[in-house]
């Protein structure tokens, strides 16, 4: 277990020098403090338990629907909640814990791992945060209100539209897309300038973590998948509520433009909690297998590449809706290349363990279960692929196999996975392995109970949304035994949090880096200090843990009395310039309140798109307005030019 | 493969005023402004998607829009671009009072952009919910408008922060980002004025 200071040169702080650092970079205490936060780390893990919490609520109304389907002519749920309740599962699962959970954990880790200071844009990552916790809260408002979203979680329209989807329930999910919208695209942003400019010096292009080149891939994806679905949630709303036609055929409108604007984002959505979760086990696999990771080049290719393609998948989506053969030739041939990515990645990480020396912890055990899990979801994905098949098994129970193999297998493991992994850098205790194994084979078995099923259930001709079925369908038994998997899961996420309840408060004392592993975010305390390095560490390789030694060179000359970070060059992370962070503020939660009050008015009345504004801007003025320093600090300001 | 460093890194003689791609906030201003014209291109990308419905465009007996009001405004959104450029040297050369002025022109302007706006949108000569069509057209335009929205309010905040005294040496890489802002704002019209006011005139 190496300690934090052993990698840095003795005596180059003082206990004065680093008390006047961790006064600088912390947060207030107390509830003021709480809710100006702006701490990469406090963001993220607020973020990261809030996006946890809609899983267990989506899970609860996973275990709602596997109730209701356990056997025939059931009547637990009637249509009505039915509806409501897959709607909230898909909506819960992809809006509010898949995207969100995965941006939330890259604002914790990025920074760590370029070795800076804080997130590029602070401020805006506490807005993001509030943002999405705006539109979480609101959704679920709505469901408890019996106004929860019906149409399913892709809304299609003409059922979503004004005419067949009266009330405000689809008016209440096109809303809460647009917060959660605006939280992953101000995410985006300022991940992407974190990686761009904040590396630590040393910290070149091709040494960055392939987890941070992960993230890097995805939030780019994000910059252009969401703005579609944002536009599309926008018209809907617009057609609902002031009478607008872009998807009412009757007069001139498409209910197809919803669906290419839905997919747009929708397919690249998948690779948005994809992509960040293969970097996970890109960075966990060479620390269980105690070797570097082979093919660290083509790796990133893949990621690369799978971020470009994600953006050619969209109409596999909609094969059914008549479209032209060409499109169809075209969009099955870009589907069936997305395996050769993911292929090389999968031959990368199974060539590491091979030639390592496996370590079975917790954390592999997951990226080995999500390895199965992901080539058996990759391989109906092929199939599906396939115009004829997929016209087959289009909206049948086959899809729905597929999707949870892809979804659960390649975002819900390695999720796990880094869970348990970064659990220890993130509260300094490591998580219980007995628990762990327990928690893992349950869910391992549990899938596979729950989803495998499913495809025979789709072949045998069960389509998705039927909120029961007849006896004489013969669905019975194979629905019985998914339902017996679904509770198999529900136990291992019980046994999960009962994990992570019991390790926060007895868990064994996990010390800077209780795996042995190589990226940066090793080379502070667990959990880190505010300040996250009192040197920035300088980077030689791209291995930095697992090479530097007790007299590897560190930054130094940043000022300790101000939120200074070092901006570096693009391509080779050349010290730069210096740039001052700004310090805790209300104003984000303000300016989020004010986005609240206008879209949530917005669902009622277009004149919230009016009174909102009024709000918005005096807030963002706060934000804005440079308070007046005292003369010491104004001569500070001016000096460092 | 970039060399290892040796030695301890002294960065202490770093500036912390920069300008352009050196600067944090230019990277962020960048990425919003990908964000909105991404947003702006699939608006359009609607536009036309829609066309593909009717025989006419505009359908029926809509009228083509008027040209008048949109050209003035087009005219001065892209003058718009002269104050700005000169907000930009004036940033660059840490002078408040230029900074100040061209920002309080750029405010006044972008007033006036939005004010014709409104009669831009009424020269459509549809109503958005009419059809299809008039939905688009004005779905492409108040796209815009909200970016112009956005720009007039951070031109007056400026100034109001140059002008009351509690602009920092720092204020002025921001100011010149805003500069930056402005032209693509102006810039992103162009496209957006061809397809509304003119392609129903051609296609």
């Amino acid at each position: 277990m190496a300690s934090t200071e052993a990698h840095l040169p003795a005596g180059l702080l003082s206990p004065a020098e680093r008390e006047l650092l961790h006064q600088t970079w912390s947060d207030r205490p107390g509830f003021w403090g709480w809710v100006t936060a702006v701490d990469h780390k406090s963001v993220a893990k607020r973020y990261i338990f809030t996006a946890f919490l809609f899983f267990i609520l989506g899970g609860l109304e996973a275990a709602a629907i596997r109730a209701q389907l356990a056997r025939p002519e059931n009547h637990l749920l009637d249509p009505d909640q039915y509806n409501q309740i897959f709607t909230m599962h898909g909506t819960t699962m992809m809006f509010l814990f898949g995207v969100p959970v995965q941006l939330a954990m890259a604002i914790y880790l990025v920074p760590l791992m370029v070795g800076t200071r804080n997130i590029s844009f602070p401020r805006l990552n506490a807005l993001g945060y509030w943002t999405y916790l705006i539109g979480g809260l609101f959704l679920y408002s709505g469901f408890i209100l019996n106004t929860g979203p019906d149409a399913g979680w892709f809304s299609y329209v003409p059922l979503a539209g004004p005419q067949f989807s009266a009330g405000k329930r689809v008016d209440v999910w096109a809303q809460t897309v647009t917060f959660t919208e605006i939280a992953a695209l101000i995410a985006a942003v300022e991940l992407i300038v974190t990686i761009l400019k904040q590396r630590a010096p040393g910290m070149s292009l091709n040494r960055i973590p392939v987890y941070v080149w992960a993230v890097l891939v995805t939030s780019f994806v994000v910059l252009f998948a969401m703005p579609s679905v944002a536009l599309a949630s926008m018209m809907l709303a617009m057609d609902r509520l002031v009478g607008s036609h872009f998807f009412n055929p009757a007069e001139g409108g498409d209910p197809l433009l919803w669906q290419h604007l839905y997919w747009f984002f929708g397919h690249p959505e998948v690779y948005i909690m994809f992509i960040p979760a293969a970097g996970f086990v890109s960075d966990i696999i060479p620390v269980f297998a105690r070797r570097k990771m082979f093919g660290h080049t083509a790796l990133v290719l893949s990621l690369v590449a799978t971020g470009f393609v994600s953006f050619g998948l969209w109409v596999h989506h909609m094969f059914t809706t008549g479209l032209p053969q060409l499109g169809q030739s075209f969009f099955t041939g870009a589907s069936l290349m997305i395996a050769i990515p993911s292929g090389v990645q999968v031959f990368c990480w199974i060539a590491t363990l091979w030639a390592g020396r496996p370590r079975f912890a917790t954390p592999l055990l997951f990226v080995i279960g999500f390895i199965v899990l992901f080539v058996c979801g990759g391989i109906t994905g092929v199939m599906v692929a396939s115009v004829p098949f997929d016209q087959q098994a289009h909206d049948t129970y086959f899809i729905v196999a597929h999707l949870h193999y892809v979804q659960v297998g390649a975002f819900v493991f390695p999720l796990f996975a880094a869970i348990y992994f970064w659990f220890p850098k993130m509260t300094g205790r490591l998580l219980s392995e007995r628990l762990g194994k327990w928690n893992f084979w349950l869910f391992f078995i549990g899938v596979n109970v729950t989803f495998f099923p499913q495809h025979f259930l789709g072949l045998m001709g069960m389509t998705r949304r039927v909120y029961t079925y007849l006896p004489e369908t013969g669905w019975g038994p194979l629905n019985l035994l998914s339902s017996v998997g679904a509770a198999m899961i529900g136990v291992s996420v019980l046994v999960f949090i009962a994990n992570v309840f019991l390790s926060l408060r007895e868990g064994v004392p996990a010390g800077d880096d209780p795996w042995g592993a190589h990226t940066l975010e090793w080379a502070t305390a667990s959990p880190p200090p505010p300040f996250n390095f009192a040197h920035l560490p300088v980077v030689g390789g791209l291995y930095p843990n697992w090479e530097r030694g007790a007299d590897a060179p560190v930054v130094t000359g940043l000022g300790n009395s101000h939120r200074e970070v070092l901006a570096t060059t693009v391509m080779d992370a050349v010290p730069d310039a210096i740039q001052t962070h700004p310090g805790p503020s209300v104003a984000p939660l303000l300016v989020a309140l004010a986005i609240g009050v206008t879209f949530i008015t917005g669902v009622f009345t277009p004149w919230g798109f009016v009174v909102g504004p009024v709000l918005l801007f005096p807030t963002m003025l706060m934000w804005l307005w440079p308070r007046r320093k005292p003369a010491a600090e104004r001569a500070w300001c001016e000096e460092r030019v | 493969m970039t060399p290892r460093q040796t030695g301890n890194v002294d960065v202490s003689g770093l500036p912390s005023v920069v300008f352009g791609q050196r600067a944090l906030l230019w990277w962020g201003t960048l990425g919003f402004a990908l964000i909105e014209g991404f947003s702006l291109v699939l608006t359009i990308a609607s536009y036309l998607y829609l066309r593909q419905n009717e025989f006419d465009w505009p359908p029926g007996r809509t009228p083509n829009p008027d040209l008048l009001i949109p050209t003035v405004n087009t005219v001065l959104l892209l003058a718009m671009i002269v104050p700005m450029h000169a907000v930009d040297r004036a940033a660059k050369a840490f002078d408040g009072r230029g900074v100040r002025r061209n920002f309080a022109i750029a405010t006044v302007m972008g007033a006036v952009v939005m004010t014709l706006r409104w009669w831009e949108l009424l020269a459509l000569n549809v109503r958005w919910d009419t059809h299809a069509y008039g939905s688009a057209a004005w779905a492409v335009v108040l796209m815009h408008s909200t970016l112009v929205i956005v720009d007039v309010f951070e031109s007056a905040t400026f100034c109001a922060i140059f002008r009351h005294g509690t602009a920092e040496r720092k204020h002025y890489p921001d100011a010149s980002d805003a500069a930056g802002y402005q032209y693509f704002l102006s810039l992103a019209w162009i496209p957006v004025y061809v397809v509304v006011f003119w392609l129903p005139r051609i296609l």
